[in-house]
């Protein structure tokens, strides 16, 4: 016992500093990718008009004066502490610009990401129950055309969907989760699905071959042959056998969410970090870019390894890999 | 089966469950006292002073006010001035201050305010680098406070064309916060801006006109593109959206919607850098305005609804529009290809049409240019750019070949014109005519309103032989105004008047 | 069991083929001739719904979907080929010594590599167009860097394999150089793992695309991409539909038709699927 504890202390300890040396590394190549862009952000945040005194003073004012080394250790001090400096198009800071976009994103993400498994695992089960049966097929049919649509193309299909016969269009009726969280998870419900299909699709997929390989396993036939019931062999043997593979697939929707929600709340005009993107995209608005990039990578970063770390601990043999 | 069946059955559930949820939220803006009006572009300043775009005066109109305000025909009144004595030589304006005004912050509007205000946006406050922040005051020499409180105006020389500019916001005493806190006289206060979401006004309880405004409260809410407002129009989240095309127009319900239109008196153009090759050519420029059907371009980017334009002036500024070069440039590809064969471009020329994307009749504008000049072998690349991009590198740098955009001007042909003396602030286009400059220039120095339309139709004709640039059409504004409300009225310039504005029935 | 295998690769496979097919005739017909000049706009025809004359219709500016729809598969499949071809340049540079040299040299070419993967793909791509300018080359080769990684994953774990087998050993026995066993014997059979990760890539590449198209920051106006079209279209989509299925369905064509492809082929080289 105690030497599990010590080897699962050791792989953390391991997945940990690798954790920290791969977030230095994204941190350099966000910060390196932003100073190698031609143009100088004193110059580009002043315009054109600016006199060459007025662009030096800025630029001493921002530190762009400095060593390139001192300016980085300063930028990821920043971006740790949470000061990414203030927005050139906005003139506010980065981090409150940021913060408030965040619900509408963190918001579509986490509602997919539900729905993803609400659906997902539930279909699997049942299809990978008698496989082959024409329900199996039907679903697995369907699983694979959806993964084929992009996001923003079933957005489109559904809202004409929903406006023709539902009449429910929900496109533009968005409130702040402060003022009503009714409105705002309703005005999420519809962009959600949309991200959340082809993803349910390729859950379904994933988890019916992880459930049919753990069917035909030696120990789950030697459980039928003791007479266990089906849903106890499912509870007990063959959902959690299967839950490695379920955390790795689910590390990799979220981070297709993450990176979907950015142009599906475009297609339902919602304003969260999607549209903040384009907008500093359009504007040259460094600052909030590289401020936006190091932030979602860094989500990215520590939804991989949690998962990447829950699966080295359900099952040693992932650890060799 | 069986299964299937389940399945089938866990699918419908599921769905139902994400659409039951969906259609809960039905929370409608009806009912409250407020209206909504969709606008496409990011506020970039609220400063009356400093303000360019006009996407920024259309809010700020409801927040500031001038000595004079246009009203939605057109029309000059006076607004915060209560009346102004002109010198006879036209170089002293002398104002009557309003008595009874309140700005939004409770300060009571005196002399010392206007006296402030115009020395601000004229650029002689004490401590300044004396460059006006309007340019179209630059002439003004002093504003000083008279004894028996009204505002006395000096200008350099005489200029009998500066009334429709003391339209200008006036501010307290002192007053800088202009950017974060905005505070006028106007029917609206500022309350809030969110970026990329919204800009909402509030009532202004004082004031000064009885009984306006009728709404508590304006959101400007800011649309990703003409796309999505629509969307949110239809969806009934927008309750007045301007600058439609009749495309878009015909699409909207009539029960839920009325199309509200004026004259815009803006003037389309695809503007042509006259400092670049082979543009700085005028034979080029003339070839490119004989290539295209202005028709055409009404048609595709306005369904219709709007007026052919040869020239820099919208023949809605009556007599002083130059009748005689309509038609001037009617299509003629021959002749076109003729003269770009003479300037030595016989196999056509590849040009940058730079368009700010936020203006998808700029951007479709671009696309049907491209479409007919593609005819005469003149190869259009269409590149977009933000808005902040269009108006730092094309409008302020001038760094470009060709764009299309929609000048906006006061009511008033000085306005209109002025930008095209060589070195006008406006002159993006980089136009230089020794006659029209002369012309320019000696128009503020006469009174007589006959010789004035005479040196406006020799400008507009000289313009259009040099083909200055290749003008469009006079976009019809096309507004859709949620059957909710009513009183809403059209301006034939770039503002959106709210106070006017109330509930129906 | 083995006949079942094969006969359901075949099916995804031929099912795949057939799919991809229309998109590729579509491009192979836009090179040869479009009915209309895809970017000639008509006053007279505006808005038409599908007819002889316009079988698909079209659009606002009068032009024929037909043939846009004909144009904008070339664009999708030159992106999807171009960007595949630097990213499997790229992933092939990078993952060969990295698996062939192993240790140091390994670990520091995949922690750059893994570091690369934790942006969220589109949003590096949406960020290199943005900044270099929005044009088709940026998009293929932004897309290219995006996808490098994964690729270099693959070719890693492949070489690893492959560099154990004998003929390799035999081969730095006989003096071969590094680079010549590199490209002559591992390269050759690692297409196993290529060919899946290529045909999948072309898919994930042409969903990033269109996508940025959508955004406007792909295929500029007025030449015609998928996600261009879709949302030109958008706001005539109550009005006009034809303008979004037909654009859609292709899109989704080319996309699916890849996906079946690919799982074929993974059912044919790996262990098999139920």
């Amino acid at each position: 016992m105690t030497e599990t504890t010590g080897r699962n202390m050791r792989y953390l300890a391991i997945k940990l500093l690798e954790l920290l040396a791969t977030l230095l590394l994204v941190s350099f190549l966000t910060f390196a990718a932003f100073s190698i862009i031609p143009g100088d952000a004193a110059g580009i945040m002043l315009g054109p008009n600016a006199s060459p005194e007025q662009i030096a003073r800025l630029r001493t004012e921002l530190g762009l004066d400095k060593p390139v080394i001192v300016q980085y250790i300063n930028w990821l001090g920043g971006a740790f502490t949470g000061n990414l400096g203030t927005s050139v198009a906005y003139k506010l800071p980065v981090i409150s610009l940021i913060a408030e976009r965040l619900p509408v994103t963190i918001g579509m993400s986490v509602i997919a990401t539900v729905m993803v498994i609400v659906i997902s695992y539930p279909l699997a089960i049942l299809s990978a129950r008698k496989p082959g049966r024409i329900g199996d097929q039907v679903c697995s049919f369907l699983g694979h055309v959806l993964f084929a649509v992009p996001p923003f193309v079933l957005s489109l299909l559904l809202i004409i969907f929903t406006a023709k016969f539902l009449n429910i269009f929900t496109v533009g009726r968005y409130a702040p989760p402060s003022k009503d969280p009714g409105m705002f998870i309703g005005s999420l419900i519809l962009p959600s699905f949309a991200i959340a299909l082809p993803k349910i699709a390729m859950t379904f997929k994933f988890m019916r071959s992880a459930i049919i390989e753990q069917n035909n396993s030696e120990y789950v036939k030697t459980a039928k042959s003791h007479g266990l019931g089906n849903i106890k062999i499912l509870m007990t043997h063959v959902l959690p056998n299967s839950n490695v593979s379920s955390i790795t697939i689910l590390s990799l929707v979220l981070s297709d969410i993450l990176g979907g929600s950015l142009i599906v709340e475009q297609v339902f005009n919602l304003p969260g970090l999607g549209r903040l993107l384009l907008s500093a995209i359009a504007r040259r608005d460094f600052p909030l870019l590289s401020g936006m990039v190091f932030y979602l990578a860094l989500i990215t970063v520590v939804l991989y390894f949690a998962a990447d770390i829950l699966a080295g601990l359900a099952d040693p043999r992932i650890r060799l890999k | 089966m069986k299964e299937l069946i389940k399945k089938t059955i866990s699918c419908a559930l599921s769905l139902a469950v994400v659409f039951g949820l969906a259609s809960c939220k039905t929370g409608s803006v009806s009912g409250d006292n407020n209206a909504v009006v969709g606008i496409t572009q990011e506020p970039s300043s609220f400063d009356p002073h400093t303000v360019v775009a006009a996407g920024d005066k259309e809010i700020i109109f409801n927040i500031y006010e001038g000595l004079y305000k246009f009203d939605s025909t057109g029309k000059l009144n006076p607004c915060l001035a209560e009346s102004v004595e002109i010198s006879d030589d036209a170089s002293v304006y002398t104002f009557t201050i309003r008595e009874g005004v309140t700005f939004h912050n409770g300060d009571t509007l005196d002399a010392d305010d206007v006296t402030y205000s115009l020395r601000r946006a004229a650029g002689l406050l004490e401590g300044g680098d004396g460059n006006a922040l309007v340019a179209e005051l630059d002439c003004i020499t002093s504003v000083e406070t008279t004894d028996d409180g009204k505002v006395a105006v000096t200008m350099d020389g005489g200029n009998s064309e500066m009334l429709s500019y003391f339209t200008v916001g006036i501010i307290p005493d002192g007053y800088e916060d202009c950017e974060t806190a905005p505070c006028g006289t106007g029917p609206f206060k500022f309350d809030s801006y969110t970026v990329a979401q919204s800009v909402v006004l509030v009532k202004n309880e004082n004031y000064w006109q009885d009984g306006m405004p009728y709404l508590d409260s304006v959101t400007f809410k800011i649309c990703a593109d003409m796309d999505s407002g629509l969307l949110e129009l239809q969806n009934g989240t927008i309750d007045i959206f301007p600058y439609l095309d009749m495309n878009h127009a015909q699409q909207l319900d009539a029960e839920k919607f009325t199309v509200e239109s004026n004259g815009s008196n803006m003037v389309q153009i695809f503007a042509l850098n006259n400092e670049v090759e082979p543009l700085n050519n005028p034979d080029v420029r003339r070839a490119i305005n004989y290539a295209i059907n202005r028709t055409n371009v009404i048609d595709i980017t306005m369904g219709g609804a709007g007026v052919a334009l040869t020239t820099a002036m919208s023949p809605a500024m009556g007599s002083y529009y130059n009748t005689a070069v309509d038609g001037y440039y009617d299509q003629n590809i021959d002749l076109a290809k003729q003269l770009l064969k003479d300037a030595g471009y016989e196999n056509g020329f590849d040009l940058t049409v730079t368009v700010p994307s936020n203006y998808l009749i700029h951007v479709n504008t671009a696309v049907e240019l491209a479409s007919e000049l593609s005819a005469v072998g003149i190869n259009l690349n269409i590149e977009q750019v933000d808005w902040g991009t269009w108006l730092d590198e094309v409008y302020t740098a001038r760094n470009y070949e060709s764009t299309v955009i929609a000048l906006t001007s006061d009511y008033a042909p000085y306005d209109v014109l002025q930008r095209y003396s060589t070195d006008a602030s406006g002159n993006f286009i980089n136009y230089s005519n020794p006659d029209v400059d002369s012309m320019l220039a000696l128009i503020p120095t006469i009174s007589d309103d006959n010789e004035k339309t005479q040196l406006y139709h020799e400008i507009l004709r000289i313009m259009t032989e040099d083909a200055a640039s290749c003008y469009l059409q006079d976009p019809t504004t096309l507004t859709a105004v949620s059957t909710r409300l009513e009183g809403y009225n059209v301006y034939p310039m770039y503002v959106q008047d709210m106070s006017t504005v109330r509930l129906a029935g | 069991m083995k006949t079942k295998k094969s006969s359901l690769s075949a099916a995804f496979f031929i099912t795949g083929l057939i799919l991809l097919g229309i998109v590729v005739l579509a491009f192979l017909i836009s090179i040869v001739h479009t009915p209309y000049d895809p970017n000639l706009t008509d006053v007279t025809a505006k808005l038409q719904a599908p007819s002889s004359a316009h079988l698909f219709g079209t659009d606002n500016f009068g032009r024929d979907v037909f043939s846009r729809v004909l144009s904008a598969s070339k664009y999708t499949i030159f992106i999807s080929f171009a960007g595949v071809f630097i990213a499997a340049f790229l992933g092939i540079l990078t993952g060969l010594p990295a698996g062939y040299f192993g240790g140091f040299k390994d670990r520091a070419i995949m922690l750059f590599n893994n570091s690369i993967m934790c942006f969220p793909g589109i949003l590096l791509a949406l960020v290199a167009v943005a900044v270099f300018g929005a044009s088709m080359f940026n998009v293929v080769w932004a897309l290219g860097l995006v996808f490098a990684p994964t690729f270099a994953r693959v070719i890693r774990t492949g070489t690893l394999e492959i560099k154990e087998r004998d003929y390799i050993t035999q081969a730095k026995v006989m003096g071969a150089s590094p680079v010549r066993i590199m490209t002559s014997h591992i390269l050759p059979n690692l297409m196993p793992q290529l060919l899946p990760a290529t045909v999948i890539g072309l898919a994930n590449m042409t969903l990033f695309e269109s996508g940025m198209s959508y955004l406007g920051l792909g295929v500029q106006p007025p030449d015609a991409s998928f996600g261009k079209m879709l949302a030109d279209a958008q706001a005539y989509m109550t009005g006009a539909p034809w303008l979004i299925i037909f654009p859609a369905l292709m899109l989704i064509l080319y996309i699916l038709g890849l996906y079946f492809i690919s799982e074929g082929l993974r059912i044919t080289l790996s262990g098999g699927d139920n």
